[in-house]
């Protein structure tokens, strides 16, 4: 019998039925129809329904009476709350409570509780109703994600309900939403006004008159029902004006109480009853004016609409005071921080509005609502008063925070600000901090020049606590520039360092980026499955930064170097990490590398959709092989881009220009001399490609990328391309320094043949066709056009059609019009997933159950795939897998 | 007035020490005191991961008042409608003896 609030959640109120249920549900037969099918179905088939409209609208009335007295599924119900800042995972918390499952104070990150709510789920037929989702939390959304992308096999209903016209853009919702529309078993359900004929209905025998109600509400059920009850009096203005017909008849005192639950938009909870001192007698008076509503949050309004009402009634200058009293009384039962912040902030009470907002913002970034601990660190800052010191290291977890939520100006700002404070308090800890953050914002915004400027003043501090996570970085962006020396060099001083301090992680830390350097740069594929057991180590260890960064350095080198299925088989377990312990630029980035996987496949659809999934939002260090692909893909497919092609290649150029990375500038280099050479153009930026070369293309670890770029200038040397003058004379391949990876020396000696044989076996297909277009076999010249083709690279084929005919083969054959060759291409990342268990051998069932779909949208996919690869049956795509490079 | 038996559910209930216990008599009385209408608490007993209680209260509803207001469980709320023990068995012999005679 203790007072914890998960004990609380146990606890089932009967006296629900005692209020008035309110609004009756008029003119929603459709709707009630479409919910009650669904809950019907749940058992075979699970779906997702959002369910918008107006406040008012009567989405909550809907949805109760629609899992209200059914015996198909049982019904868990999660509330969001209007706070300006919602609790994280509120929503979540309540239906997990509801199903019976305790989650302790700190809630953890929300894919393993997004998986503890599925096993809750199992296999009983359950309804899952989130509230008002317009007020949603990061963290929640990310569990509804999750769940909704398996809902469909699962016999789970989810019915979400929210406002529609308070969703903007960038609503924490919209990803959801999006997800929703995407779905096989997502629907939606508007909820419109009523119509005259239902406003009649509702107003029968009350003498009002129908049209003018219709004028006045616009036909919102919550408003033509408030006036409905009250039809003794003159028609109300407003809504506020319906509702507070229901208080005339109220004494002062009760008013009060009234307007103190009016104050708690998320509840009062029953616990702060007697602390208010509302006894029982005077709630049972409160409960005549039929505003009010008891749930397992406590005594609350019916609506948001009324208690919005009693709460714009409260005279101005009483508000603070009734906050203050609200707060005291939570005080004493222990609740969320983020509920006291709130009220503290209300209450205009400044050092308690520092205390619990910075306690919120702790848990709400241990929940992974990012957006959340930004909003409660801003409200701690806004609070006057405090330590400069504690100002600053406020800010410095802000600053962090909003980099994680793409807000990188101003994560600058407030580390800026941080930097000062501390530098005012001569806290040479805090500005080693300071330092170290600001470098790492600057890396990830792909400012190299300013990142190593702030790396050298945090390496000013040689005790400072930071001085470790600054050496570590340095060492990071040593290993990026592909500066074997420098890396090996900080390997030594982190760990000694590491080991002076007993710090485990930089010591881990240390040790998987030197690893990844002789990976990269050695050319030791031994060192390649050491830092795989360091990885796995490091995570096994709960060092999720460390491990997350050793996986996409690992995914990034493994594709440079074109070990494309060992690409593929790490980033199927290390991206879904980033995803569980919450890493998003390592989600953005390893989400960047498999774009490139992709691309460099010859899956190109596949490519574009990691690549648009970056470029919404990624930090820009992600973004380099995004915008190459976007570009490179409609340069080669002859199509437009959105944004286009140029423009994405422009980024690419100037991305790599801040970063100073060899691999990226060599990378963007070779763009655009592909692009030159397909658009048959001059371009005076390859006037440096071979400085280019002569710069980096000694360094250890860049043998695959000069490769690449020097094959690209050969091409335009020998296919004549006007401007290749640019080159100044120099050879591509230039002068003996210049080691490139096999398939490229290869084609470069003009061995063909062999290099397409080579390009093929490694699974790169493009590269495989244009070295057969150089081919001195005519018929392998000419076969190479269709390859090009069947991938969708008409504008490539074009081009080498005409390269053909320059160099004066005789049948070169016209463009075709259509290809139906089987390839994969143009397969989306669902499809390629699906085509891939198509050709191991699954059958549907194992495919549904695989991917989280139910077996009738399975078979759909595998209809879409066959269609698209151009094959009759599914066991052509087992015959042809390894050809098609599915397996 | 009518008694209530109220089954509570509390993990780890036999646990719980003598300061937890005075700590929840403590949150129980104020619960009490702030009802505003009649209300006895008689007695609790402490087994396994439940705790039983005595209550009297007009009704049932005002016995769950109670515990939301304390924070407390309330799996069962029975209201007790006899009691007897060792002794009704005589008493019963004794009340007939009486008739006869």
């Amino acid at each position: 019998m203790t007072s914890t609030a998960a004990d609380r959640e146990t606890f089932r109120t009967a006296v629900g039925g005692s209020y008035p249920v309110g609004v009756e549900l008029v003119e929603r037969e459709p709707q009630l129809e479409h919910l009650r099918t669904a809950l019907e179905r749940s058992r075979t088939q699970g779906c997702f329904v959002a369910v918008s409209g107006e406040a008012g609208a009567g989405k909550s009335a809907l949805v109760r009476v629609a899992t209200t007295g059914q015996q198909w599924t049982r019904v868990a119900r999660g509330l969001c709350d209007p706070l300006e800042t919602p609790r994280p995972l509120g929503p979540v918390r309540d239906v997990l409570a509801d199903l019976g499952v305790k989650v302790g104070a700190d809630p953890g990150a929300p894919v393993p509780l997004a998986e503890r709510l599925l096993d809750a789920v199992g296999s009983e037929p359950t309804t899952l109703v989130i509230e008002d989702a317009q007020w949603v939390d990061e963290a929640s959304v990310e569990v509804l994600r999750f769940v909704a992308r398996r809902v469909e096999a699962l016999p789970l209903v989810v019915l979400l309900t929210y406002r529609d016209g308070e969703i903007g853009p960038d609503h924490v919702l919209r990803p959801l939403l999006g997800d929703i529309a995407r779905l096989d078993a997502g629907t939606s359900i508007g909820l419109k006004g009523l119509s005259i004929g239902a406003i009649r209905t509702v107003l029968a025998g009350t003498g009002i008159d129908a049209p003018s109600v219709l004028a006045l509400t616009g036909g919102n059920p919550f408003f033509v029902t408030e006036i409905a009850r009250h039809p003794a009096e003159a028609l109300p203005a407003s809504v506020r004006d319906a509702v507070l017909a229901s208080t005339s008849a109220v004494g002062a005192a009760d008013l009060e109480v009234l307007q103190v639950i009016a104050t708690a938009p998320d509840s009062l909870d029953d616990r702060l009853l007697p602390a208010l001192a509302i006894d029982v007698p005077q709630l049972r008076r409160l409960e005549a004016t039929g505003l009010l509503r008891r749930s397992r949050r406590g005594v609350g309004y019916r609506h948001e609409l009324a208690r919005r009402a009693v709460e714009d009634s409260i005279p101005p200058g009483v508000t603070p005071r009734l906050h203050a009293r609200i707060l005291l009384a939570l005080e004493g039962v222990g609740a969320d921080p983020a509920v006291l912040a709130h009220h503290a902030h209300a209450a205009g009470d400044d050092a308690r509005t520092r205390a619990y907002a910075d306690r919120a913002a702790a848990e709400a970034t241990q929940a992974g609502s990012h957006r959340e601990a930004v909003a409660f660190l801003e409200l701690a800052l806004a609070a006057p008063g405090g330590e400069p010191v504690h100002r600053a290291a406020l800010l410095e977890r802000l600053s962090f925070q909003q980099y994680m939520v793409s807000r990188l100006p101003e994560a600058v700002e407030s580390i800026s600000e941080a930097t000062r404070l501390w530098a005012e308090a001569r806290d040479d800890d805090g500005l080693a901090a300071a330092h170290s953050r600001r470098a790492l914002i600057e890396y990830y915004s792909a400012r190299r020049a300013a990142s190593e400027r702030h790396i050298a003043l945090a390496l000013a501090h040689r005790d400072a606590p930071a001085y470790g996570a600054a050496k570590s970085l340095e060492m990071l962006l040593a290993f990026r520039r592909n500066d074997a020396d420098a890396t090996s060099e900080a390997r030594k001083v982190t760990r000694s360092l590491a080991q002076e301090r007993s710090d485990d992680e930089l010591l881990v830390r240390s040790e998987i980026l030197g690893t990844a350097g002789d990976v990269l740069m050695g050319d030791d594929l031994a060192a390649r499955d050491r830092l795989l057991i360091l990885v796995h180590d490091a995570a096994a260890r709960l060092f999720d930064e460390t491990a997350s960064t050793g996986w996409s350095q690992l995914a990034a080198i493994d594709v440079e170097q074109r070990r494309f299925r060992d690409a593929e088989s790490l980033l199927e377990q290390s991206l879904p990490f980033t995803v569980d312990r919450d890493i998003p630029i390592c989600e953005q980035w390893q989400t960047g590398v498999r774009s490139r996987l992709q691309f460099e496949r010859g899956r190109w659809e596949a490519g574009l959709e990691d690549a648009q999934t970056v470029l919404d939002g990624g930090a820009p260090i992600a973004s380099l092989w995004p915008h190459l692909v976007a570009g490179l893909v409609a340069l080669r497919r002859g199509e437009p881009a959105p944004g286009g092609a140029d423009d994405h290649l422009e980024h690419a150029w100037r991305l790599a220009e801040q970063m100073g990375e060899p691999l990226a500038r060599l990378a963007v280099m070779a763009a655009f001399a592909e692009r030159a050479w397909l658009l048959d153009l001059r371009d005076p930026r390859l006037a440096g490609a071979a400085a280019l070369l002569r710069e980096v293309g000694g360094l250890p670890g860049v043998q695959w990328s000069t490769g690449r770029l020097a094959v690209w200038l050969r091409r335009l040397e020998t296919d004549h391309v006007d401007g290749v003058g640019h080159l100044n004379g120099t050879s591509a391949h230039d002068g003996p320094s210049l080691t490139v990876a096999e398939p490229s020396a290869l084609e470069l000696e003009g061995r063909s043949d062999e290099a397409a044989q080579r390009w093929r076996a490694l699974g790169a297909p493009y590269e495989a066709a244009l070295a057969r277009v150089g081919s001195s076999d005519e018929q392998v010249a000419v076969a190479a056009l269709a390859d090009l083709e069947a991938m969708g690279a008409w504008a490539a084929a074009d081009r080498a059609r005409g390269v053909l005919r320059e160099r004066g083969l005789s049948r070169v054959p016209a463009r075709r019009r259509t290809t139906t060759v089987a390839n994969p291409s143009g397969l989306t990342s669902r499809q390629l997933d699906v085509a891939r268990l198509v050709a191991l051998g699954l059958t549907n069932a194992e495919l549904a159950q695989k991917l989280y779909i139910s077996p009738r949208t399975a078979d759909h996919h595998v209809s879409a795939v066959l269609t698209k690869l151009g094959l009759g049956t599914r066991r052509e795509v087992v015959r042809r897998a390894s050809e098609l490079g599915l397996v | 007035m009518k008694l209530f038996l109220i089954e509570r559910e509390v993990q780890g209930a036999s646990e719980l020490t003598h300061e937890q216990l005075a700590e929840i008599s403590r949150t129980s009385n104020a619960a009490v005191e702030s009802l505003g209408v009649q209300y006895n608490w008689v007695r609790s007993y402490v087994a396994g991961d439940k705790i039983y209680c005595l209550h009297e209260a007009s009704d049932a509803e005002t016995i769950r008042e109670h515990a939301r207001r304390g924070g407390f469980s309330c799996e069962v709320v029975a209201e007790v409608v006899a009691e007897f023990g060792p002794h009704t068995a005589t008493e019963l012999e004794s009340e007939r003896a009486g008739a006869t005679a």
